[in-house]
């Protein structure tokens, strides 16, 4: 005979229950890791524990190696944005207002966040994999058995050079995606560079591009700091390296659409 | 006394995978920790070095460093041989500033010779034979001249020979440097051509102690059967 308890442990409630109380506990402990080594890192970083050299390494990782995938996106995107906007805005007599709508577009947010979604792709994951590998093969065991910081020595880099490169890429990703939306508009829309360029510096001020270089390394070190988590804490073997990976693509994606909008409530509303 | 554990528990959620268990390690020894896989062997060597915290029970070292050989040499791949031998001497505190570029290169140099290797310097681990990556792993190993080593299943995926200058290597690395030594292991060679005594870790807990021609003497169902590998006996294998 059935009983009520076992009734209850095959009912899809309990089954649905049961599962967003694993994913509930997996993310209150994800959160708990990621806070605890970000405030070691911010500690060492404050304390000048940094190591040029790999500083150097990874700076030319996050801002130079990335940089044509991030320049393709940001500049596919405003060929995108442009497009749709220039045709229809000369149309309606607003061909004056192309260059300041792509510029302020792009500057507050097309820019940093395309480019925060390139970086997630191509340094996350890779963040992440590499060191959900150091983990599985014990290396990371190994700096600790030899006396030496491992969330030191392997975060601090990573995540300053992060913190560093971000703003300089999204400041030539977005002056890539502002010159590509005026080439864009003069071939669908005829509009002139200079009525383009008149117009692009209204809507631009001072706080706009403080914001943008502020959100961006808000983003490059959020995006560093998620994925050297989820690498550091992985478990198992290939297949702790593919799900601390995936982990870490998700968990950046969220991180850094939550501190735009964080920043867009605080700065433009 | 170079190390001492007393009582010492360790659980994974409900289940206890060190159970009171006590030993001791004298400077210049060998210890074997034997048993079959699953029975806790690794994780006293973790819970030794501090990687993972113990529940209950006191870990006792003598003042230096504890080094531990991995069991698949966990050798850093994006750096050579040299700088993986010099890591701690570059990285740790208090021996940055210890010793010049040109005595850290004399160090690794000595200690590459002491495994019986040399000119390798320049090469990556993914340069080097299984045998070559755990000769490096001693090194780098010993760079701090510990007092305590730790060797986690030093022997493990190599061909006899290369298990045989392994084993070599551990006997006279005790001569060097008077350490304290445990060898986790599962074959028996490692075990009567190394080890001074054995422990034999079941369910996590010690069911034998002595040296290895004791546990050769097969004189208790345990000893009997880890020696002759037998599934008859007090020990289950986990399916």
């Amino acid at each position: 005979m059935i009983t009520l308890q076992k009734y209850l442990k095959q009912s899809a409630t309990y089954k649905f229950f049961t599962q967003f109380w694993v994913l509930f506990e997996d993310f209150v402990d994800t959160v708990g890791k990621i806070t605890q080594v970000g405030l070691h890192v911010f500690k060492c970083i404050l304390k000048g524990e940094i190591k040029l050299n790999e500083l150097f390494i990874q700076c030319d990782r996050f801002g130079i190696s990335s940089l044509p995938i991030t320049l393709s996106i940001v500049g596919m995107t405003s060929i995108i944005v442009a497009s749709q906007v220039a045709l229809e805005m000369v149309k309606q007599g607003g061909s004056h207002f192309v260059g300041l709508l792509m510029t302020m577009l792009i500057v507050r947010e097309v820019g940093a966040i395309m480019s925060g979604f390139a970086l997630i792709s191509m340094i996350g994951s890779s963040l992440a994999s590499e060191l959900a590998t150091m983990r599985v093969t014990e290396q990371v065991d190994a700096i600790d058995v030899l006396g030496v910081d491992s969330i030191s020595y392997l975060f601090v880099p990573r995540v300053l050079s992060g913190i560093l490169m971000m703003p300089l890429v999204v400041v030539i990703a977005s002056v890539f995606g502002v010159i590509l939306g005026a080439i864009t508009s003069d071939i669908f829309a005829g509009l002139t560079y200079r009525a383009y360029f008149d117009s692009a510096w209204l809507g631009l001020y001072m706080k706009d591009l403080g914001v943008c270089l502020l959100k961006a390394a808000t983003f490059g070190g959020t995006i560093a700091l998620i994925s050297c988590s989820c690498g550091y804490f992985a478990s198992g073997g290939a297949k702790g390296v593919g799900l601390a990976t995936n982990k870490a693509v998700v968990w950046s994606f969220i991180a850094i659409v939550i501190i735009d909008m964080i920043f867009a409530m605080l700065f433009f509303f | 006394m170079s190390i001492e554990v007393r009582n010492l528990i360790k659980k994974f959620d409900e289940k206890t995978v060190i159970n009171d268990i006590s030993f001791k390690v004298n400077d210049g020894e060998i210890l074997a920790i034997v048993g079959f896989s699953g029975s806790g062997k690794s994780t006293v060597l973790k819970l030794i070095c501090g990687l993972i915290p113990y529940d209950n029970g006191e870990i006792i070292t003598s003042e230096g460093d504890i080094a531990m050989v991995f069991q698949y040499s966990a050798l850093f791949d994006s750096l050579d041989v040299e700088d993986n031998i010099s890591f701690a001497l570059h990285e740790r505190k208090d021996l940055r500033k210890k010793y010049t570029e040109k005595q850290i290169k004399e160090i690794v140099a000595e200690k590459l010779q002491l495994v019986g290797l040399k000119g390798i310097e320049r090469k990556f681990p993914s340069e080097l034979s299984g045998g070559m990556q755990k000769r490096v792993s001693f090194a780098r190993a010993i760079v701090t001249n510990p007092n305590t080593i730790l060797y986690d299943e030093p022997t493990a995926g190599l061909d006899p020979m290369s298990s045989t200058l392994i084993e070599d290597y551990i006997v006279s690395l005790k001569h060097e440097i008077n350490a304290a030594s445990i060898v986790v292991t599962h074959q028996m060679s490692t075990i009567t051509r190394t080890a001074d005594r054995v422990i034999m870790l079941y369910d996590g807990k010690i069911v034998f102690e002595g040296t290895p021609q004791e546990l050769l003497k097969q004189e208790t169902p345990y000893t009997k059967q880890f020696v002759t590998a037998s599934l008859e006996g007090p020990m289950q294998m986990q399916a």
